[in-house]
Parts: structure tokens; sequence; C-alpha cells
């Protein structure tokens, strides 16, 4: 008899990483790598894979979480994309614009409509892409004097409305991209 | 209407229950013990593996962690602490005593002796640690193109939890809207895909 628990294996062990075993089965997994040189090991090698996804993480610039249509910093690489170019030249004339300028994107870009386009572009509307993201993006979008289209519903929306002035009424339409 | 009505509901119920990580940072820092019980719950499990990612043996691993936080709740009330950045001073905190504990069993093995070392009192830079790196140049090419075939919603689940936060799964899940499960799933499916792209680039 090696020893009276089970052995490693790869999924119970990443499971254990990731903190899904119950109590028990935690201890027992641990009690066993104690006395067993291989799932030592293999316990080992999983925790350092687990540190290196951190790492990857850490390394993925955020534009790549979501789709993003426009670039607001450098409007002449989006002439392709109509409404993104209406957004993008709009915030270049806006008056006091030194957004226009940043070379800052922001780390969760936002999805940019245009509303009305036919019309005289009034404001640009900004989708935050998820709940997860949002908190930056609401940071970034108002610090650009946007305003910010809520993707979780309207029932959140008025807390937005101090930086554009726009009325909730104006906000019920969804902006094209979505 | 009635829908609208429970979603507050919901809403108002939850978010008490979880405060964020900035105020729990903050009180922590005033020397609240609830606030560091509950900072030390929620990172505790990062600070471990990245201790047995360097070898140690789980006892050791929890030894050492609670070493950490020991440490890093002394030097809170020395009022070295200027600000408490998580898990990164954490990280960094326990992989400084798991360096030293190394030395010292080097050196118990030369002479027999175990010898003390002094006590540095000095918050351990966080930056340091994070310096180092794990992975090559080609290896985080790689993992990064192997990010690029997941679906969106994967990735993004994979990113919120392990951004360095130390966001716990519900809270992910929370965000998402999906169950802990399904997180868990989900980061398990993104692993074995890295892990592929990663070994690859060492067989090369």
């Amino acid at each position: 008899m090696s020893s009276p628990t089970p052995h490693l294996t790869r999924d119970r062990t990443e499971q254990y990483l990731l903190g899904a075993l119950p109590p028990e089965a935690e201890a027992e997994l641990e009690a066993h790598t104690l006395t067993c040189e291989p799932c030592a090991r293999l316990l080992q090698e999983e925790a350092l894979l687990e540190e290196q996804l951190y790492e990857v993480a850490a390394a993925t610039p955020r534009d790549a979480v979501v789709v993003r249509p426009a670039r607001w910093h450098r409007p002449a690489a989006v002439a392709a994309a109509l409404v993104a170019v209406a957004a993008s030249v709009f915030l270049m004339l806006r008056p006091g614009g030194e957004t226009a300028s940043t070379p800052v994107t922001p780390v969760e870009a936002p999805v940019v409509a245009a509303r009305d386009v036919e019309d005289a572009p009034r404001d640009i509307v900004v989708a935050c892409p998820d709940l997860g993201t949002q908190e930056h993006c609401l940071k970034s979008a108002s610090a650009r004097g946007l305003l910010v289209y809520h993707p979780g519903g309207q029932g959140e929306v008025p807390r937005y409305d101090a930086s554009s002035g726009l009325t909730q009424v104006a906000l019920s339409s969804r902006p094209a991209a979505l | 209407m009635t829908t609208l009505q429970s979603r507050q509901d919901i809403d108002s119920a939850v978010r008490p229950a979880a405060p964020d990580e900035e105020s729990l940072s903050r009180r922590a820092l005033t020397g609240e013990r609830a606030a560091w019980d509950a900072l030390i719950a929620r990172h505790q499990r990062r600070v471990v593996v990245s201790l047995l990612a360097k070898g140690l043996r789980v006892d050791r691993a929890q030894e050492l962690a609670q070493e950490t936080w020991a440490r890093l709740i002394q030097q809170q009330q020395r009022g070295l602490l200027p600000e408490l950045r998580l898990p990164a001073l954490a990280l960094a905190q326990a992989a400084f005593l798991a360096s030293d504990d190394a030395r010292r069993t080097r050196r118990e093995s030369v002479d027999g002796t175990v010898e003390e070392l002094p006590e540095r009192h000095q918050p351990v830079d966080p930056a340091q640690s994070a310096e180092k790196r794990l992975l090559s140049e080609e290896q985080l090419t790689r993992a990064r193109d192997a990010l690029e075939q997941v679906s969106p919603g994967a990735r993004n689940v994979f990113l919120l939890a392990c951004d360095g936060q130390g966001l716990p799964h519900a809270e992910v899940a929370s965000r998402v809207g999906l169950s802990v499960q399904r997180v868990r799933q989900i980061l398990c499916e993104v692993r074995k895909k890295l892990r592929t792209a990663l070994e690859e680039e060492n067989h090369v």
C-alpha cells in the first residue's frame, strides 16, 4: 500500500486550484501530496501553469476584449467605417476637444456609435461592452464628455445624465451599434 | 413593472453584501480586523498557489501564507503601509518569505544550525516581483494567439478572473451574468487551450 488516498488527476488538481473542491476533498488532496512525490510535482506544475496564466492575462491588451468599430484616438485609421468616421470626426471638431489628441486608449474600449447620423450629430453615445468593464468605460467616457449607453438597462441611465445633459427619453433609442 | 421592481430589490440586496476591494483596502489600512479577514479570504488561495508554484509543499505553503498576512498586518500596525495593493503586495511578501525560507534551509544544511535572519520590517516592493517573468516572449505571443481563438465571452471571463485583482469567481459570475460553475468551467477550458499553446512552445 503506497498511499491510502487516490492519486491526483489533472482535472482534480485544476478544480483544487480553482477552489471548486469541497473542503474535505481539498484536505484529502493536500494530505496526499505530502506523502506522494509524483502528485506533489503534478500540483506544482499545475500551480505554475496557473501563475503563467495570470501573466498571460496581465500581458493581454484589454483592447482585445471587445469588438471596437472605431478608434477614437486615430480617426484616419477607420476611414472604412462610415458611422465610425462620423463619430471620430465629430470628436475631433468638438469645441474644447482636447480628447481627440489624447494618445491614451481607454483600456476597455467601448463601442462608439453616432446617433442621428443624417442630422448633424449632437452627441456620441458610447455603449459600454459589458457590466464587468463598465466602470472603467464610464470613467473614460465621461472624461471625454461622452454619453454612455448602459447595456444593463435603462434603470441605471440617470446616473450618466449629468455629463451629457440628455434626458432619459433621448436615451431610449438604442444606438446603431447594438 | 413587477419585474423591474423585483430586479431593483435584488440589486439593493446584493450590493452591500459584497464590499469592493477598494473600500476593504481602505478599511484594512485603518486597522479594521474584519476588513483584513475579508481580504485574506479573498486572496489566500492566490498566495498559496504562488508558493506551490515555487515548489513548496502544501503545508509549508499554507504556513508561509499565514506568515505573509501576519507580516502585512504587522507592517500596517507600525504605520509602514502607505497603501495596500492586493494581491500584488501579498504575493511579493510571500515570495520574499519563500526565498528567505530557502536560504535558511540551505544554511541549516551547511553547518547544522538554524540562524535567525534579521527581521525585515520594510514592506517589500511589489514592483520587484512583478518584474520577474515566468514566460518567454514567444510563449506569451503564442498564448495570446490562442486567447484570440477563444470566444469573446470566455476570454472576458478569463481576463476578469485573472486580471491580477483577485476577483472572486462569484463576483466574476455576477458581473458576466453566469453561474459560478459555468465560470469555472470556462476557466478550465481556457486553461486547457493555453496549456497546449504554452507546451507547444516548449517542444519546438
